[in-house]
């Protein structure tokens, strides 16, 4: 037999082999990049330097947000040697079993990466290298540690920064620091496991600016991570640069008093600066220490218990908050009803309680005097004329057309929108238009009969504290505002150029005089049901608010701005569950001013009233009012 | 004097200069691969890269020697080899250990591997018996005897331990199969027990030996491909299970070679070309399914034994550690390198890739030279394998081409071994890359083997046999 065509077998494996390992090795070297970024998890080590975050100051240049010095307890398993597991528990006050525990979760957590070409974690976990050990130790936990450690070779100390809150207050504002989260590593080259980032208000808004720039220094390490040499004589590397500082309008002094005026009470306080549109306080009360929010450790304990806490001081009143405005409406309502000719100055309309209920006061004879004394019946008609004002055949058609004309006035002021600002978590209300009222009833199925309680700042109207604030803001510059925003400046240079741009509301500024007339004796004159406001030397403007609430007491709401003549702080107060405006609202809103204007309180009988009581239990629903909107 | 000029006229220069060449890259990928800069010097011979001048120095010189004797003395004494050969492996089981193997035959500091030489004396002793004129490959005997000369010294191999020459020695098997000496008559002996079944020979018999290298392979690659996915970075969205991977691949492979084996084959077989690729590629489609699925469904422990042997686990910084750190730096090379002496992983004194200057030399040679230069060194061994067989069949006497077809087959092996391990088609199994691994006696006995190869095809002329 003749076997020569066997040689092609054999001339075929040798063949296919070769091609089979050409194209593997084409696909390996070339188009796969895993085994590039492998070989640099292996060999060229990054080792990164993170700086300290930036600092941040008060509108008056007071340190509110520093960093402290930390340490982590650093550990290399191959260095350890007859490790005494009881004393080491005993020398961090852990059971010997959290010691083991520690172990092996630094092996489960931080020693394992996750794949992406499997889609699991895979361990990556080296008895060579460092790991934290214990994270965020106080500098008096270390020292009593440090001491020690000569004891328990193959542990040694690490120096880290964290946030420290010298003010402990404004939480709400700040926001906080954690660590990142598996989603934010991938999204953002610029994280790595362990990193921190800002999670909510000012730390996340400005994250980009407050976390600086990274050091990277590149090394080539060996099999034993011992780093060989720096890569390319450090050519590459690069300083790390803290983050610019932060100036914020926020008056830290205002905002301190507002939290102890607020102490034992649900509500918030929202003050602006009228030209600027800087927020100087923003209260929401209960609130919290931010010192709590510092370190994973001390995350992991407060978070569950404040998040579990029934009065919900996690919750950011005056950004999520949205409640009906209340009687605080009806300034907008005589402005628009101005502009568009419904009403003059002078117009007067009858208290017909029939329509809509009211308490006892004079006649409203003009406008100013409907302000004064919050008339429900004249708002009713005020809004009716507005919106069926016959520019339409037939009455649903012209319901139609006039609520949202109405609609457009109020987003000019803002309302029924989030502003965009640099403010983490807001809500935006609601301004009802007919698209609004069409899915309800169904088209020209309805007219103002129909939606009548907008007129007083109840029904479907939603705004939040914000707005409420932006309100007074707004009247007090007699017909525009700047987006409320918290940043004065970043790094020196002015804040971000849309935190600078006016926005004119639809009314013009004749039209304010009156309604700041009515809001001033609101305050000041008899009869003005924000009396409990009033000042000596400060002209206070103010309306009160009283906003039903389904779930008990009246929220009381008092908004305002001083001094009249040249306006440097607006304001809304908001205290849940404490009845009609003017008998909690606005006398807080009265220390707010006179704090701010003259940096001390002349009345501190009522300081200490308002500090002292109590309303956090005031939940039970009272008898149900005749009269609303005070 | 005119013996010499007739040698340079008569060896085969492409053969040869290949050879050359490898010696060359050989000692220069060793002198990065274990460059120390406190002895840059290249001839500094107490470094690895001196001493493997020196070696190639004396390999080259031994040749020198080979080439002045005369052919036919390898014939002649084939059985006092084969035997010398099996005495020191004997002897090699009584001398101590190092790293659990008693693999060394130390001569004071100098030591050798005689199992590196027992394949030059089986691929003599086999190329003599195989070539008796009375030889009958149908006949029972002749497959128990070739066999017998192959089993006899793997079974040495295997005490010492030595896996990765063991594996090499089923080299012989294919010399086997070119020369008709398989496993058919064995397999007759069993088929025609059946009452009523008289084959004279069976296709899977005569053609066990590839077959079975086939199975191997493809399901080596099938299981170690399976856990993987294939993604590409310039078309994301693109996930390619890694079983799915092995079929397209082997259907493009089978598309491919039936075109060009339509080309070169006459008219007469383009039909049965046809039906081959066919057959072999719904074949090997089922052999990669079968194993694929087959694996699938095993137990869990099983499962863990297998990717423990195979070094498959999810553990690239444990159990799975050469093989991660190897492919890293291999598929780190890109297209053109990272440049000779600038490997970062599969360098000496990052020393990520173990042995990297002995069984893990493809690593840093890869990572240096990129895809050019590792392309450039596969197409190297495809040439000098392809140029063996031809010489092989061009002899006249078939001593000659045994010799030859062993030289072709061990070389692939170890090629096909080596570098499939550290691109994740082979097991992790130690075993030297012809000509660049570090090392005196996979230097010597390959050289000592090409030198013979060269002798015995400058002499075709006069040997008849």
């Amino acid at each position: 037999m003749n076997f020569d065509s066997r040689k092609f077998v054999v001339l075929t494996l040798f063949v296919l082999v070769g091609v089979i390992y050409s194209v593997r090795l084409f696909y390996m070297q070339i188009i796969d990049e895993s085994w590039t970024l492998r070989a640099q998890e292996i060999a060229e080590k990054r080792k990164f330097i993170t700086p300290p975050r930036g600092i941040v100051y008060d509108r008056f240049g007071q340190k509110i947000v520093t960093n402290k010095t930390y340490y982590n307890l650093m550990m290399v398993e191959d260095n350890i040697k007859n490790l005494d597991t009881n004393a080491l528990a005993k020398l961090l006050g852990w059971t010997p079993q959290q010691v083991k525990d520690r172990f092996r979760e630094i092996k489960e957590g931080e020693g394992s990466y996750f794949n992406k070409s499997t889609g699991k974690r895979t361990s990556n976990y080296q008895s060579i290298r460092p790991y934290a050990f214990v994270k965020e130790l106080t500098i008096d936990e270390m020292t009593t540690i440090a001491p020690h450690l000569e004891n328990f070779p193959g542990f040694y100390e690490e120096i880290t920064s964290m946030r420290s809150y010298p003010y402990a207050t404004a939480a709400n504002i700040l926001g906080y620091v954690t660590e990142v989260n598996q989603e934010e590593v991938d999204a953002d080259a610029f994280y790595r496991s362990g990193d921190n980032i800002g999670r909510t208000g000012i730390e996340r808004f400005y994250e980009k600016d407050l976390r600086g720039r990274k050091g990277v220094h590149y090394i080539v390490t060996s099999a034993l991570n011992n780093a060989i040499e720096p890569y390319a004589n450090g050519k590459y590397d690069t300083i790390a640069r803290q983050g610019p500082a932060l100036k914020l309008g926020v008056d830290i002094e205002l905002q301190a008093y507002g939290e102890k005026l607020m102490q034992n009470k649900r509500g918030c306080i929202v003050a602006i600066e009228p030209k600027t549109g800087e927020i100087l306080t923003m209260v929401s009360a209960p609130t919290f220490d931010p010192n709590l929010f510092v370190g994973k450790r001390n995350i992991s304990i407060n978070y569950p218990k404040l998040y579990k806490d029934s009065s919900l001081p996690l919750f950011p009143r005056p950004l999520q908050a949205e409640y009906p405005p209340g009687s605080v409406f009806k300034l907008l309502q005589s402005l628009i009803a101005l502009q568009e000719g419904a009403i003059t100055e002078e117009t007067g309309f009858p208290c017909t309680k029939s329509i809509i209920g009211c308490h006892n006061h004079p006649m409203a004879t003009d406008l100013r005097k409907a302000v004064q004394y919050s008339c429900n019946p004249y708002f009713y008609y005020t809004t009716r004329k507005i919106i069926q004002k016959g520019r339409k055949k037939g009455i649903y058609a012209d319901a139609e057309a006039g609520l949202n004309v109405w609609a457009k006035y109020m987003e000019s002021f803002g309302l029924g929108k989030k502003f965009e600002t640099d403010i983490t978590g807001l809500r935006g209300g609601l301004i009802p238009n007919s698209k609004y009222y069409d899915k309800w009833y169904g088209n020209h199925r309805w007219a103002f009969s129909t939606i009548y309680s907008i007129s007083i700042g109840q029904g479907e109207v939603k705004v939040t504290p914000l707005h409420m604030a932006n309100i007074a803001a707004t009247i007090a510059n007699k017909g525009w505002y700047i987006t409320p925003h918290f940043v004065k400046s970043i790094g020196g240079k002015g804040p971000y150029p849309e935190y600078q741009k006016v926005h004119k509301t639809m009314v013009d500024r004749a039209h304010f005089i009156p309604i700041i007339e009515g809001m001033r004796r609101v305050v000041n004159e008899a009869g003005g049901t924000g009396s409990r406001a009033r000042m000596k030397d400060i002209i206070v403007c103010g309306k009160t608010g009283t906003v039903q609430n389904p779930q008990g007491e009246d929220h009381s709401v008092f908004i305002a701005f001083a001094p009249m003549d040249n306006p440097k702080i607006a304001i809304a107060v908001y205290v849940e569950n404490a009845g009609w405006g003017g008998s909690w609202a606005a006398p807080i809103a009265r220390l707010m001013i006179e704090k701010y204007l003259k940096r001390k309180v002349t009345d501190p009988v009522k300081e200490k009233t308002i500090m002292d009581a109590n309303l956090m239990n005031v939940k039970k629903k009272a008898d149900k009012y005749t009269t609303r909107g005070r | 004097m005119r013996r010499e000029e007739s040698i340079s006229k008569i060896i085969d220069w492409p053969l040869f200069i290949v050879f050359i060449l490898f010696l060359l890259m050989g000692i220069a990928n060793v002198y990065s691969a274990a460059f120390d800069p406190d002895h840059p010097n290249i001839f500094d011979f107490s470094q690895k890269y001196g001493k493997q001048i020196l070696w190639v120095a004396f390999s080259c010189f031994l040749g020198f020697l080979v080439m002045l004797i005369d052919a036919s003395i390898y014939r002649k004494f084939a059985i006092p080899i084969y035997i010398f050969c099996l005495i020191l492996l004997v002897v090699v089981l009584f001398m101590p250990a190092v790293n659990g193997a008693h693999a060394w035959l130390g001569f004071g500091s100098m030591g050798i591997q005689p199992a590196e030489f027992a394949k030059i004396g089986t691929s003599i002793a086999l190329g003599s018996y195989l070539s008796r004129l009375n030889l009958n490959q149908q006949n029972v005997s002749t497959v128990l005897v070739a066999n017998l000369l192959i089993v006899v010294p793997m079974a040495l191999i295997l005490l010492q331990p030595d896996a990765g020459t063991f594996v090499v020695f089923t080299s012989f098997l294919f010399v086997m199969y070119r020369e008709g000496v398989t496993y058919d008559p064995l397999i007759l002996k069993l088929v025609n027990v059946i009452p009523g079944v008289k084959f004279k020979s069976t296709w899977v018999g005569s053609h066990f030996i590839p077959i079975l290298f086939v199975v191997i392979f493809l399901s080596l690659v099938t299981l170690l491909m399976s856990n993987n996915v294939i993604t590409f970075s310039w078309f994301p969205g693109i996930v390619i299970p890694g079983f799915f991977g092995v079929i397209l691949s082997l259907f493009l492979l089978a598309v491919v070679s039936y075109f060009i084996l339509r080309w070169m084959s006459s008219r007469r077989d383009k039909n049965r070309v046809t039906l081959i690729v066919l057959i072999g590629f719904l074949l090997c489609a089922g052999i990669s399914s079968t194993v694929n699925f087959g694996f699938q469904g095993l137990a869990k422990h099983q499962k863990d034994r297998i990717e423990l042997f195979l070094g498959l686990r999810e553990d690239p910084d444990g159990e799975d550690y050469n093989r991660n750190r190897a492919m890293a730096a291999v598929g780190s090379g890109g297209l053109k390198g990272k440049g000779y002496k600038n490997a970062s992983v599969a360098s000496v004194e990052s020393n990520h890739v173990p042995e990297s200057e002995t069984d893990f030399i493809f690593c840093p040679f890869a990572e240096e030279w990129g895809f050019i230069g590792s392309f450039t060194l596969i197409a190297m061994f495809m040439f000098m394998l392809v140029r063996i067989i031809t010489i092989a069949e061009r002899q006249k006497s078939r001593f000659n081409r045994i010799y030859a077809y062993c030289c072709a087959m061990i070389l692939f092996y170890h090629f096909a071994i080596n570098i499939g391990m550290d691109i994740g088609f082979a097991p992790v199994i130690g075993i030297p890359l012809p000509f660049f691994s570090y090392g005196g006696s996979s230097m010597m006995s390959f050289s000592i083997m090409m030198f013979i190869l060269l002798r015995l095809d400058s002499q075709r002329n006069q040997m008849l046999m």
